[in-house]
């Protein structure tokens, strides 16, 4: 590229300009990608600086989101925020295009998989130099899972744990306690499900299958020694390992612990009010902690959130760790790096931005804003929040973000789910294909 | 001679057409149309050169690249088309492809040309059906589209139940990986609007005297369509393959709404473009993509050139 | 209408033929009547949800309807940060420049290539039709590069102008083959009365082509306002969003969607396209009858 480049921009290129005249366009308009262009937002005659902000979510989120807006323009009346929102898939085609184009928003609600893929080719400022943010309140765990490479590239907007929602209403129907989530095995887990699929007898199963997404593989992993990624940007899984959670998955689902393959392959990518979990049909199935609410409202039940069993039946082994549910990240091309950062303290540390969000993006990692926000939270996020508060003590070391390419880990480990789940591969082979494949994508 | 061999003289009989249309050949007054024919051109010509022309150089280049949309591509000659070589999920997503159109366009034209017979006819209320029949196309890519066949095809939606009725046991249409591709099948037919209307205007556009001639000959009702209505309909039939073969091709959206992005389950949906998308802005790997995307244009240059070949067996022209 | 006339010409051939000729009509009807339903399904669930309370949606099987409310339209209206007539004015600007953009350039282009005859014609028009087969994904990009550089972006115009400038290979192709069905010799007759190229393109190619601008007109209609991908990269300020991007906007995969509400305005944005068919489907029809695609 850089010749090309060179050549439409320095002097002596008229010629060979008009010689491949075609290709120039093309080259020109590559170039003006890499060497910059105007990012919107400037600062006018009286000092005032204009900032975009974009996210991702639902109308609430968008609705609450722009009060956090309001309420801090008004605190300063020299920063003007645009806010720019849209729904998970779109937001990310267009945040590419926007960076691509040089165009980027100062300031992006960003996600654990896409962090390092921005972060690494110098999409991303680096917070810990930003003047003006502050984490001192920030609960220790919660700041690492945006640390790599000495800096902070993502701010964690939530605090969430992977957990195992369960559904006390299906237990009753089923006639089976609720189980000692501090103590149990995989094998207890099984057996509690199998047990509930048996007297629910059709109606419903005991619990979804895991593989779904990347982070019950990782749950695994830590149990066993191991991480889905190491902090040099690596695959951190054996495959031996992966095998052994195909197999696992295998047990449980012969078991009828699980649902079938069908049910399973619509549940995985079913919007998550119209899971198996909403619906009523599971009595129990993975989670993010902060999705409690949303579930619970969609089921017409009150949910309550368990630990994951581990191997040994101890709770501090159980690999449970703080996520970031998403993170606040700052364009590396932003002109008012400044502001852009004020705006990110104001959401992350102060109150009357707290007072709005609530648990809307996860319970806040800002140990003070939490105290703040938590009697005013709704039950089911008062839950979710009493949890993350319970497992404080047991958690392990943060799990590091995944590297460049990690990003894709969800879709693959779905796919290879979805083979061993309907016998077209068996557990090592997928553990294999799955290796190969991850190790492809890594960049 | 019986009134339908006679068909063919009374088409050849009609005046001769000018030899024209694209391609047509320049003729003596070739240079006298020159500028006329370029300032008619001018604002297609602005817009080809300064807004298509450009974005598609660029991503030709960007095909021999290595680009991650975020720092400045590099050049890396043929290792994405070779790298295409060994892919074996774009190997899958080719045939995923090739099995949707070969099968989709067929079945889709076919039930919008019999419903478009079927609503040509003098019944009442066929405006009104037309309607109803087009408004599935309508639809098209909202993202109510997903919702709405996991309500038909879901393990239990609609087909389901109904199967239940005559106590067959359904299963997950479209969560299992061998029949996911099915339904999306019946939902490109579904959308069958387009075609049936092109169709409707075609069969409206055959003279009554070819109908009445036959008539005369006691013909019946299959024998009128297999040869009258099905010879003269060629053209449109022809018109409506090449459109729906490039469309079909360039299917996207409904893979992408109903497999949620994924191509799912187990890469069974992944059409071609899906996995271009996949790859250019799931993984970053705008290059690659690039190289995919002019490898699907040749594929579908050749299948359209092809086709017009082709045409020339098949399709009657009546100028 | 051909059929009529079949059945006023045809011999009544067979003795049976009065009872099924009566019962013909009846089974049509009901056949198409059950197509209609099962092709309907769908779109009736949809319209049903939307009168439904939010948390029943996926809880309630089937279509029938225990407790209507239309509390979810209301909702749905000002779910997002404007209140959706907003959305509703500014895909309905975006359609008509779009129209208008389509009309012009390409019903100019179209003629040049069906009745102009000039050097490179078989070039450009080979290079017209490849421009329909490279994927959108790949040019969107360095297509956003250039709107930026223009400071085109959340401005209508990156989904107006290039309509202005027939970049929509599709309806010159669809207008050559309408054009060509025009009899030429009525372009002889205005040559010889004196009439320039441009005179000819006036007043003898477009007034015949008018069914032919319809289809346009409605094809443009319909899928503008359904396009979501460009609207999409190209409008930034929710102020600005349309319809499709707008409707996106309520479903968070992640959360929980106010379903009830997405499909209540889902149905809203669908009454539009619906009635512009209603109203073009009688020059849909004509329009290409009446010039012929060859």
């Amino acid at each position: 590229m850089r010749p090309l480049i060179r050549t439409v921009s320095s002097r002596g290129s008229r010629r060979r300009f008009r010689a491949v005249a075609a290709i120039a366009i093309a080259a020109s308009l590559l170039a003006a990608s890499a060497c910059g262009g105007d990012s919107g937002g400037g600062a006018n005659a009286d000092g005032e600086v204009t900032l975009r902000f974009n996210w991702w979510g639902s109308d609430t989120r968008h609705k609450i989101t722009q009060e956090v807006i309001d309420s801090f323009q008004k605190e300063h009346p020299k920063i003007k925020i645009k806010g720019e929102y849209g729904e998970w898939s779109g937001y990310w085609d267009k945040l590419a295009t926007t960076v691509a184009a040089n165009d980027a928003p100062d300031i992006i609600q960003m996600d654990e998989k896409y962090l390092r893929e921005y972060a690494d080719r110098g999409a991303l400022l680096d917070l810990k130099k930003a003047d003006g943010l502050s984490t001192d309140k920030f609960e220790p765990d919660t700041l690492g899972a945006g640390e790599f490479d000495g800096g902070l590239y993502g701010l964690n907007a939530g605090i969430n744990a992977f957990t195992i929602v369960a559904n006390p209403a299906v237990f009753k129907a089923a006639g089976v306690p609720m189980p000692d989530d501090k103590t149990w095995t995989w094998d207890q887990y099984t057996q509690i499900a199998a047990q509930i699929t048996t007297k629910l007898n059709g109606k419903g199963w005991g619990t979804g299958a895991y593989g779904t997404n990347d982070a019950s593989l990782n749950m695994w992993a830590r149990q066993h020694g191991q991480s889905l990624f190491t902090k040099d940007g690596k695959l951190g899984v054996t495959p031996e390992g992966v095998t052994e959670f195909y197999t696992n998955l295998l047990k449980m689902r012969d078991a009828k612990a699980t649902p079938t393959a069908e049910f399973t392959s619509q549940d995985m990518n079913a919007p998550l009010d119209q899971g198996g979990m909403a619906t009523g049909k599971l009595a129990m199935s993975y989670s993010w902690s902060n999705q409690l609410n949303a579930l619970s409202k969609a089921s017409g039940q009150q949910l309550k959130l368990l630990r994951l069993p581990s191997v040994s039946g101890k709770a501090t082994e159980n690999g449970a760790y703080y996520k970031g549910s998403m993170f606040w990240s700052i364009s590396s091309r932003s002109k008012h790096p400044k502001e852009a950062a004020e705006f990110v303290n104001y959401l992350a540390n102060s109150t009357a931005a707290g007072n709005l969000l609530l648990a809307e993006r996860g319970v806040p990692p800002n140990t003070e804003i939490r105290a703040e926000v938590a009697p005013k939270l709704k039950p089911a996020d008062a839950a979710s929040h009493a949890f993350i508060q319970e497992i404080v003590k047991e958690l392990g070391e943060p799990s590091p973000p995944p590297p460049v390419g990690g990003g894709q880990v969800e879709k693959i480990i779905q796919r290879y789910t979805t083979e061993v789940l309907f016998g077209r591969q068996k557990p090592d082979q997928a553990a294999k294909a799955f290796i190969d494949e991850v190790n492809g994508e890594i960049k | 001679m019986s009134a339908l061999s006679e068909l063919g003289t009374l088409r050849r009989k009609k005046p001769p057409g000018h030899k024209r249309g694209p391609g047509g050949g320049a003729g003596k007054k070739a240079t006298k149309d020159n500028l006329a024919a370029y300032l008619f051109l001018t604002p297609w010509l602005i817009g080809l050169f300064v807004i298509t022309i450009g974005p598609m150089l660029a991503s030709l280049y960007l095909a021999f690249t290595d680009y991650n949309l975020i720092q400045a591509p590099e050049w890396i000659g043929l290792e994405n088309f070779t790298r295409m070589l060994s892919d074996e999920r774009l190997h899958n997503s080719l045939r995923v492809t090739f099995t949707y159109v070969l099968v989709s366009v067929p079945l889709q034209l076919a039930l919008a040309l019999l419903l478009a017979v079927v609503l040509d006819r003098g019944v009442r209320g066929m405006a009104f059906y037309r309607s109803i029949f087009y408004l599935p196309s309508l639809l098209g890519s909202s993202v109510a589209i997903a919702i709405l066949w996991k309500q038909v095809f879901g393990t239990e939606g609609l087909l389901n139940q109904l199967l239940a009725q005559v106590g067959i046991e359904g299963k997950g249409w479209i969560s299992d990986p061998s029949t996911a591709l099915g339904t999306l099948v019946a939902l490109n037919v579904w959308t069958f609007g387009a075609p049936m209307v092109i169709f409707l205007a075609g069969l409206r556009q055959i003279p009554a005297m070819y109908y009445e001639a036959a008539a005369v000959d006691g013909a019946g009702s299959w024998r009128r369509f297999r040869s009258i209505t099905l010879p003269m309909l060629t053209p449109i039939i022809f018109f409506n393959l090449v459109l729906q073969i490039i469309h079909a091709f360039q299917s996207f959206t409904q893979a992408f709404v109903v497999s949620g992005g994924t191509g799912g389950p187990s890469d069974s949906t992944m059409f071609y473009t899906l996995y271009l998308y996949d790859r250019g802005f799931g993984n970053f790997d705008m290059g690659y993509a690039s190289a995919m995307a002019w490898f699907l244009l040749v594929i579908i240059a050749v299948l359209t050139a092809a086709n017009f070949v082709a045409s020339k067996y098949w399709v009657f022209y009546d100028d | 209408m051909t059929t009529e006339t079949i059945g006023r010409t045809l011999p009544a051939s067979r003795s049976t033929a009065y009872g099924w000729k009566r019962v013909k009509p009846l089974l049509i009807h009901g056949a198409l009547a059950a197509a209609a339903l099962v092709m309907l399904y769908p779109v009736i669930w949809m319209v049903v949800s939307s009168l439904r309370p939010g948390d029943e949606i996926f809880r309630e099987p089937g279509i029938l309807i225990r407790d209507l409310q239309i509390s979810n339209y209301r909702v749905g209206w000002n779910a997002l940060t404007e209140p959706f007539t907003r959305y509703l004015l500014n895909s309905a600007a975006v359609v008509f420049g779009a129209i208008l953009g389509n009309l012009v350039s390409c019903s100019m282009a179209a003629y040049a290539f069906a009745r102009l005859e000039f050097a490179g014609k078989k070039f450009w028009f080979a290079i017209m039709l490849v421009t329909i087969m490279l994927p959108i994904h790949v040019v969107i990009v360095p297509q956003y590069i250039l709107f930026s550089q223009a400071g085109w972006i959340n401005t209508f115009l990156p989904l107006v102008v290039p309509k202005l400038l027939a970049t929509d290979a599709f309806f010159v192709f669809l207008m050559v083959q309408f054009i060509r069905g025009i009899p030429r010799e009525l372009d002889e007759a205005a040559r010889i009365d004196g009439c320039s190229k441009t005179g000819i393109f006036l007043r003898v190619i477009l007034p015949l082509m008018v069914p032919a601008l319809a289809t346009t007109t409605i094809f443009t209609f319909i899928w503008t306002w359904n396009d979501f991908f460009s609207q999409l990269i190209y409008l930034t300020d929710p102020k600005m969003y349309t319809v499709p991007v707008a409707l996106r906007s309520f479903v968070d995969a992640t959360a929980s969607t106010n379903w009830g509400s997405m499909f209540a305005m889902s149905v809203v944005s669908l009454v539009p396209v619906f009635l512009a068919f209603l109203l073009g489907q009688r020059f849909l029809v004509k329009g290409i009858a009446t010039t012929g695609i060859k």
